[in-house]
């Protein structure tokens, strides 16, 4: 039993480790000051680390299976892919890993030409092989991105050709290829590691501890819950010379980015919402605002069984002309747009802002009248914990039942978690929905889905028998080639979406990128969030 | 999770006797004997706690292929039937159940949806992460609470009690949350006296892995300036934890001292002229130490599975984090480690505390 003084001893001891644990943190707070304001670095300077805070959504590094926005700026420093977009343009694929490419008119063959000289970061070439072995591992592994490459086949032609053959026509393929989770990978240290172009494929546990790219940077460690380290591929011979020694991108929420970005602790904030970027000193830090990619939506179910309110045409014109659209953006927040239609304003085939939807009271009011549905009272569902860029959906949600009401307009807020919401969203059971759609890839025919049949149309109970006229539309933009009439036919699908589509575009959040005033070249990407490789410092 | 109840002599204790046949600590000694019964019943409470967190999770509404793939993917029934294939999920429930429960034997708990690693991997790190703010809380606020406390009930109504009450109702009313966005803002960015999130530096890098304790793995290391940097991490975080355990301990302290105060072998104590300070720490103290114990065991467990929202203002990847992400991407295996984790945690602060009663009083003790 414990006596009384071994409690005294105990109690000193404890006295003794406090103390000693106040001192060495004492001189540690002290010492952190100097410490902190050291960190950054850059070509200029020849080196020095760069501090990216991000709010992850990361599971893996692996290229083949990673499709979360932490993961495809992570792989995209670490890879390379065929192609890429050069300064942020999306409206044009670029050589990289290949030097050119070709696709036939019929739109089912892209051909690329290999670049000469490349090496991965342990030295070996690149060659037809590690990019045939890297898509077709893609392909066969059946994870989170192989749909991008749904229908394609991957053959070597010769040792610097390889050839993509598409089932159907697919003019969106050269805006595909740049998506980092298409990155090539050193296919003999892949399958040394258990990498295979199956489902059997066992590489991710090696490529989430070690990179086997050709990018800037390599992997040096990997937490998923928290920070990420990459190190500078002395190897690298590829245009973006990288301009720091060691790259950490940490697991921060936005409320401490902001506070780390302004100290000096990180270099890069990217999470900051609108409210939060005004509170910045801008003698100290950088600021680029402008819309993101991702298009909010309000989903209106036509199918009479779930909501006779919502099926009914002029319900849903009431619905459309009562929203107050710029009354939205001030919720959003500095950088936010409305979108013309549901493809934003960043992707080919948008339609001018002159386009857009507008609000109309009273012709809301007679809309809802013709209808007889004023007396319905349908239900919103929305994902009541998610923030898009600062963007509360509950915040939105609650702005739009007002605008509404102010119509006539009655709905109720049917909040959800997220994890909970989606399975109702994705079987079609929402009579409203609120969600957002991010561009798996900059095409616009990745808004397809919102054709009815589509993959969202669906989910509002919209089949291709209920609008002919616009599924031929869609149809027609989806197998065209050409630029000019593809941009214009896809015009076309969105007029006539917002004319009479279960769909309204209601806001692109804005998309902030806080930098230190050292730091170059972190400029927003909807694909990658930031580019790593071409960050550099002044 | 059950609260830490006094053990009663039906449990195996037996009062003021003594087993005199019994080795002492052999198998046959009454205490070991106890020991070992706890502990049986512990590994069915903690299948009892897998099976009730398997159930409930089954039960959440949403599917987690749905919360897990894109929508492209999950809209494929290629990509979803191998999704579903490699988690076990195209499997009927009971015999999802009964392969966690075999490979639990095996230290194995299954592949996490949300970080792709072994959910063992994962806790390993998650664990110590919030055990190292967690242990320093406590010890923090078992030395400053419990002296609140007793100072608050010896002086009562007196200013120092109004004073000391004032500071426990604060720091059990006032959210963590704000707490700590408080705390990291004036300590870390205004006066630049503590650093920024995470728990090392960005330039330092972690020591060699041998308990996940940053402070402890860099002192068997021989890295000062690691030890130094982790500790630096620590107090923020620990402060923050610590000032609502204080203001729990202060207020239970004070409650117990208090009735204690007024007890007649106290009176009598005083009566025969021993010192004031014997009096407090031998008869008081000690006979008011049952319930302040259930409190800890109760703050303790609470530290260990609650502290959420502080390891998100500083970017803690500790159990919270891990709980919280697991959760909301309804990550099934990770759900059901956290829930395993937790219950285990509680399982053994209670037997602790129950072990710690006989300590302090001999009418609970083993005989």
């Amino acid at each position: 039993m414990i006596g009384s003084t071994s409690s005294r001893g105990r109690g000193r001891s404890l006295a003794l480790v406090a103390a000693a644990v106040l001192t060495a943190s004492g001189l540690v707070a002290c010492g952190s000051g100097s410490s902190s304001g050291g960190s950054s670095g850059g070509a200029g300077s020849g080196g020095g680390t760069l501090v990216i805070d991000s709010s992850f959504d990361l599971k893996t590094v692996d290229p083949g299976r990673e499709y979360e926005l932490t993961g495809q700026m992570l792989t995209k420093g670490m890879y390379e892919t065929l192609l890429t977009f050069a300064n942020n343009d999306l409206t044009k694929p670029v050589g990289d890993l290949a030097s050119s490419y070709t696709l036939s008119p019929d739109a089912k063959t892209l051909t690329l030409t290999l670049a000469q000289g490349r090496v991965f970061s342990d030295g070996t070439p690149i060659t037809a092989d590690d990019v045939v072995f890297s898509l077709q591992r893609l392909i066969g592994m059946k994870g989170n991105p192989s749909f991008l490459l749904d229908g394609v086949t991957v053959a070597k032609k010769d040792d610097s050709t390889v050839v993509l053959t598409s089932a159907t026509p697919n003019a969106a393929l050269p805006f595909i290829l740049p998506n980092p989770a298409l990155s090539v990978v050193n296919s003999k240290v892949v399958t040394a590691n258990g990498g295979t172009t199956d489902e059997k494929d066992a590489a991710e546990k090696y490529l989430n501890g070690a990179s086997a790219g050709s990018g800037p940077y390599v992997l040096k460690s990997l937490d998923v819950a928290s920070q990420a380290v990459l190190t500078k591929n002395p190897k690298y011979n590829g245009p973006d010379k990288p301009a720091y020694d060691t790259v950490v991108i940490r697991n921060v929420k936005a409320a401490t980015q902001v506070l780390n970005v302004q100290k000096g602790d990180s270099q890069v904030a990217l999470d900051l919402s609108g409210d939060q970027v005004k509170s910045l000193n801008t003698g100290k830090v950088t600021v680029t605002s402008g819309p993101s990619a991702y298009t909010i939506f309000l989903l209106l179910n036509q199918g009479a069984a779930v909501s006779p309110a919502t099926s009914n045409p002029q319900y849903v014109s009431a619905v459309k002309k009562a929203i107050d659209y710029a009354g939205l953006l001030g919720v959003a927040g500095t950088g936010a747009v409305q979108p013309a239609g549901i493809i934003p304003s960043l992707i080919a085939g948008t339609l001018p802002p002159s386009d857009a939807l507008k609000q109309d009271v009273v012709g809301a009011k007679s809309a809802l009248a013709a209808s007889g549905m004023a007396g319905q009272k349908p239900k919103l569902a929305y994902p009541s914990d998610l923030t898009l860029n600062g963007l509360s959906f509950q915040t939105l949600a609650e702005k739009l039942q007002s605008q509404l009401a102010a119509a006539g307009i009655a709905i109720d807020l049917a909040p959800a978690p997220v994890a909970t919401e989606l399975d109702n969203y994705r079987n079609g059971k929402e009579q409203m929905g609120l969600w957002y759609w991010g561009p798996d890839f900059p095409d616009p025919s990745n808004y397809l889905a919102f054709a009815p049949g589509g993959l969202i149309g669906k989910r509002a109970n919209w089949p291709a028998t209920a609008a002919p006229e616009i599924n031929a539309v869609a149809t027609q933009a989806g197998a065209t080639a050409d630029t000019a009439q593809r941009d214009a036919l896809y015009q076309q699908f969105q007029q006539s979406l917002n004319a009479s589509g279960p769909f309204i575009p209601l806001v692109q959040p804005p998309s902030n990128v806080v930098t230190a005033t050292s730091v170059t070249g972190a400029t927003y990407n909807p694909i990658w969030t930031v580019d790593v490789g071409t960050i550099g410092a002044k | 999770m059950s609260a830490p109840s006094e053990p009663s002599s039906a449990d195996g204790l037996v009062e003021n006797g003594r087993d005199t046949d019994a080795s002492p600590y052999g198998a046959g000694h009454p205490l070991v004997r106890y020991v070992l019964r706890r502990i049986g019943v512990s590994v069915l409470l903690v299948v009892g706690v897998t099976l009730v967190t398997f159930v409930l999770t089954n039960l959440v509404p949403g599917d987690t292929v749905a919360a897990n793939l894109g929508q492209q993917a999950a809209a494929d029934p290629t990509i979803v039937a191998a999704y579903r294939a490699h988690y076990g999920l195209d499997r009927p429930l009971s015999v999802q159940y009964l392969t966690y429960l075999g490979n639990l034997l095996h230290g194995d708990l299954g592949e996490s949806q949300q970080t792709h690693r072994s959910v063992a991997a994962d806790l390993s790190a998650a664990v110590p992460a919030t055990l190292e703010i967690a242990l320093g809380a406590i010890a923090a606020s078992i030395l400053i609470g419990v002296g609140f406390g007793v100072v608050a009930a010896v002086r009562r109504g007196h200013l120092a009690d109004s004073a000391l009450r004032l500071v426990s109702v604060l720091g059990i009313s006032v959210p963590t949350f704000w707490l700590a966005m408080v705390a990291f803002y004036v300590f870390s960015y205004q006066l630049d006296i503590a650093p920024g999130s995470g728990r090392l530096s960005p330039a330092t890098t972690a020591p060699p892995t041998v308990t996940g304790l940053y402070t402890v793995d860099s002192l068997l290391a021989g890295q000062w300036a690691t030890f130094a940097d982790a500790v630096a991490h620590l107090m923020l975080p620990t402060l923050v934890l610590t000032l609502y355990t204080v203001g729990l301990l202060t207020r239970f302290t004070r409650s117990a001292v208090l009735e204690v105060l007024d007890q007649d072998y106290v009176r009598s104590a005083r009566a025969k002229g021993l010192p004031g300070g014997i009096v407090l720490l031998r008869y008081v103290l000690r006979a008011g130490l049952v319930p302040i114990l259930t409190v800890v065991g109760l703050a303790f467990g609470a530290l260990l599975s609650g502290t959420v929202l502080v390891e998100q203002i500083f970017s803690w990847p500790g159990m919270g984090s891990y709980a919280y992400q697991a959760a909301s991407h309804l990550d099934l295996p990770g759900v059901m480690g956290v829930g395993l984790v937790v219950g285990v945690i509680y399982v053994l602060i209670n037997l602790i505390v129950d072990l710690l009663y006989g300590v302090i009083d001999p009418r609970v003790r083993v005989g």
